[in-house]
């Protein structure tokens, strides 16, 4: 400890100042009467004091200071309008802040949640999660750091507390466990080292302990023993339901239904299967079908326990086609039924004791009697009842079905002959009123619809059935009305009264069907496509003389156009369909028209294309042009220059273009790279700045 | 420090102007005594207080405890009067000037003193003049200056006592010739 004489400016000071203890203001005078060096500093520290109070009296702030202070402030912060301070102090309040970043994190969950399309799932596996940890805690409640815990081990000492330990595998109880038996106060400090958590309670709780230990003890008893019993819990469910259906009254039933080779055979089996599993046949039946095959019922009394046994080995009889295993309970009936018959019974006694003693009044006589019969008859059908479910529930009754194998010959043979057949008409509806009109006897008209779309293509569909002598004579017919598209006929044999091949069965046509589809000629697609360019002086006079070779060839013009550009070039496009067999004439005839230029020819071979080729159509594009102006307007200096500069500027706005693309996608990452590096320099100069601050402080202190 | 003073420094921080006022009319003489303490001119010291408060009031929801209040303004009005001084330090020290310049035969003998103090003042580091500003200018007990001038506690006893030793055997000769 310094002493007085060293310390002696703090002290001469801090008593100047009124700033020592009573206690250090004694020792300083009398120091002060030892130590002349003291004295002579005393007295030129009350001096300086004193001049220090004179000198600075004036150089403090004056009296008028504060109030104006406070009016400059008023003058530089205008008071804000209401409204406005009211949302600054709002959005400065930490509360705000904190709801404002919640709900913003919230909004943002919740958006991820939409863009995933995740439901709420994970929030209610999170309650499971809790929950379970709950019950968890509920079982061993030891095995968690409860206060309650640590306490009874620290009032009771650690003799006490190891049973609890004992039955914990906490990491508590393991850190504790090192130490067997250390004294209790060293004790104590352990646990609250490691386990810092529970410190405090701890101690708190040790308070009230010690005031009262024992029925703390016992709370931790209490919470062990739930426990237990939901450690025993899963086991007593079990016992209690095997006691219950001990008592009850179960009716086991099973159906199986079996296809088998020999239906004879099968029910032996049956028979010798039933009496190895204690069991009977309680009745059987059989039937010869028609193509001599037996089905037939077989049904099973057999012992409930062995009901699974005997349903195995059925299997192996044969093919298993279904199998069905019920079971009814009857107990509530059978009781109901049981207490029932007891009254009766007990009526039928007291009848018979009227009759005994007071056999006086014929007519009451006859009444008893009477009444009597009655109550007999109920007890006999109830201990029917009873004894027909006492042989339900003894017996379990297996319903066997039983059918033979089909493997006979067939009686006959059916051919069934389905008939397609797709037309181009040129006019569909005159086709299809000649195909109604074929409906005779022999042939039905099923279904016939004509249809007309919003582009007016027609199309129509008539379905029939013709007798089987007539159908070749129809079809041919109707093959004969338009062009064949398409023609198809499937054939079934279709074997009658069993499966296989039949050698001597007959075979028998059945009607014909017959579906006719009619669609107009110009769906047809061409089989063969022709494009070329005739060179002509006057296109229009050509075209036109063009149209009439095409109408002389039969051949009918779809579509045709006119055009002429700005050098005076005149085009016509015609294109037009003509039959195949006509295809050579024509093109032959187009040779007086002009110079045939650029023939192309594409030519679709159809090899499943059953209509006559000759009529099958051929399409021809035509195009009749003519030179026009030789000298274009598009020549010569002045054009050249300005398609010359209409290129360069057309380049020229394509560059900008690219520049503008260039600098869209460049522009955020400079700007970005600026702006960190902004921040950067903006927080190294602060830096900078409050070391250097710092630096003078230490500097000056 | 009393509820009431801590109760006054939360309203202002949430933006009551009547409270902030309240607490210039109570902080500003220590401001100033902080301030002159650095600066030894008392214009430049008021200037410094009057920026103080104004950026005190801009800045104030970032005091969290208000108790720290008056711990915190008066680090701003430090701060701002070093500002100011390092930036005239290039000039040389006004008080300097004047005990050269008016250190003549014709000066009173309480001009004189009052400069031969203000040189010695300007001797102690800047924490040091403060403290004896805040001392001679407010009577201000000794807690009450640590609390202000954020040094801990008993500190204060130390460098007062350093700085008026300082103080006093610079100015022993003139102190003697008081006596």
């Amino acid at each position: 400890m310094p002493t007085i004489h060293e310390q002696i400016d703090e002290l001469l000071a801090a008593d100047l100042h009124g700033e020592l203890s009573a206690a250090e203001r004694d020792a300083f005078h009398t120091h002060l009467v030892d130590c002349a060096d003291c004295r002579q500093a005393f007295q030129e520290e009350k001096n300086m004091h004193k001049l220090l109070n004179e000198t600075l009296a004036d150089k403090k702030a004056d009296t008028g200071f504060e109030q104006r202070m406070v009016s400059r402030f008023r003058d530089r912060v205008p008071q804000r309008t209401g409204l406005v301070q009211l949302v600054m102090n709002l959005v400065r309040l930490r509360a705000v802040q904190l709801t404002a970043a919640a709900a913003l994190l919230l909004s943002m969950v919740q958006m991820g949640r939409v863009l995933t399309g995740e439901s709420a799932a994970p929030l209610t596996l999170r309650e499971d999660a809790t929950s379970n940890e709950r019950s968890e805690f509920a079982k061993a409640p030891s095995s968690r750091t409860r206060d309650s815990e640590v306490l009874a081990y620290k009032t009771d000492g650690p003799g006490s507390g190891a049973d609890i330990f004992g039955a914990s595998k906490s990491t508590v109880a393991g850190i504790v466990a090192q130490n067997p038996a250390p004294p209790p106060a060293q004790d104590k400090a352990e646990t609250e080292t490691a386990l810092p958590v529970t410190v405090y309670s701890a101690d708190v709780l040790t308070k009230q302990a010690s005031t009262a230990p024992k029925p703390k003890k016992a709370e931790t008893k209490d919470q062990k023993t739930p426990a237990e019993t939901t450690a025993e819990s899963p086991e007593e469910p079990a016992s209690t339901t095997a006691g219950l259906t001990a008592n009850r009254k179960l009716v086991r039933n099973a159906t199986a239904e079996l296809e088998v080779v020999s239906f004879e055979e099968t029910v032996q089996k049956i028979t010798s299967f039933a009496a190895e599993e204690k069991g009977y046949v309680s009745t059987s039946s059989s039937e010869k079908q028609a193509n001599g095959k037996l089905s037939g019922q077989v049904v099973v009394k057999v012992l409930p326990d062995n009901l699974d046994k005997f349903l195995l080995k059925l299997r192996g009889l044969g093919e298993l086609k279904n199998q069905a295993l019920t079971t009814e309970d009857v107990t509530k009936s059978y009781f109901d039924t049981e207490s029932r018959l007891k009254n009766a019974r007990l009526m039928e006694q007291r009848l018979i004791e009227i009759l005994k003693t007071k056999s006086k009044d014929v007519a009451d006589l006859l009444e008893v009697e009477k009444e009597l019969g009655r109550v007999r008859e109920e007890i006999e059908t109830m201990q029917g009842e009873l004894k027909f479910m006492d042989s339900q529930v003894n017996f379990a009754t297996v319903t066997i079905q039983l059918s033979e194998k089909n493997m006979n010959v067939p009686a006959a043979f059916l051919l069934k002959e389905r008939a397609q057949l797709a037309l181009y008409a040129p006019e569909v509806e005159k086709t299809y009123n000649e195909i109604k009109a074929l409906a005779s006897p022999k042939v039905q008209i099923t279904n016939a619809q004509i249809n007309r779309d919003n582009t007016g293509r027609v199309s129509g569909y008539v379905y029939m059935l013709i007798a089987p002598e007539e159908s070749e004579a129809i079809i041919a017919r109707v093959k004969a009305m338009a062009r064949v598209e398409n023609f198809q006929v499937q054939t079934e044999r279709v074997a009658q009264g069993g499966e296989g091949l039949g050698e001597d069965a007959k075979t028998e046509r059945d009607k014909v069907v017959l579906n006719i589809t009619i669609s107009r000629e110009e769906q047809e697609q061409a089989l063969q496509q022709t494009t070329l360019r005739i060179r002509a002086s006057e296109v229009n006079d050509k075209s036109k003389e063009l149209r009439d070779l095409a109408e002389k060839q039969s051949g009918r013009i779809r579509s045709s156009s006119f055009s002429r550009d700005a050098n005076g070039r005149e085009y016509a496009n015609v294109s037009l369909r003509v039959p195949m067999k006509n295809y050579n004439a024509l093109m032959q005839s187009l040779n007086a028209l002009g110079k045939v230029e650029d023939v192309a020819v594409r030519r679709d071979d159809r090899p499943d294309a059953q209509g006559n080729q000759a009529d099958a159509p051929a399409d021809i594009t035509i195009q009749v042009y003519s030179q026009g102006n030789i000298v274009s307007e598009e020549t010569g200096i002045m054009a050249t220059l300005r398609r010359t500069i209409g290129q360069g500027a057309a380049a020229l706005m394509w560059s900008a273009r690219m520049i503008g693309v260039a600098v869209a996608f460049l522009a955020p990452w400079i700007l970005a790279i600026v702006g960190f590096g902004w921040v950067l320099r903006r927080v190294s100069r602060a830096r900078r700045a409050r070391k250097q601050r710092a630096e003078e402080q230490d500097g000056l202190s | 420090m009393d509820s009431n003073e801590q109760g006054l420094y939360r309203a202002a921080i949430q933006g009551d102007r009547d409270a902030f006022e309240m607490i210039i009319r109570s902080l500003s003489r220590n401001l100033f005594a902080i301030a002159y303490g650095i600066l030894q001119n008392r214009e430049e010291a008021e200037d410094v207080v009057q920026d103080t408060l104004v950026k005190a009031w801009k800045s104030r929801w970032r005091v969290r405890e208000p108790e720290k209040f008056p711990a915190w303004i008066s680090t701003i009005a430090r701060h701002r009067a070093r500002d100011l001084a390092r930036r005239r330090r290039p000039e040389p020290l006004p008080h300097d000037f004047e005990s050269a310049d008016v250190a003549g035969p014709t000066e009173t003998a309480s001009a004189e003193l009052d400069s031969e103090v203000q040189a010695a003042l300007s001797q102690l580091p800047e924490l040091h003049r403060t403290a004896v500003t805040l001392r001679y200018f407010e009577d201000l007990d000794y807690a009450t200056i640590e609390q202000t001038l954020g040094v801990s506690n008993g500190a204060l006893r130390g460098i007062l006592g350093r700085a008026l030793g300082v103080m006093r055997r610079r100015l022993k000769p003139t102190l003697a010739s008081i006596a």
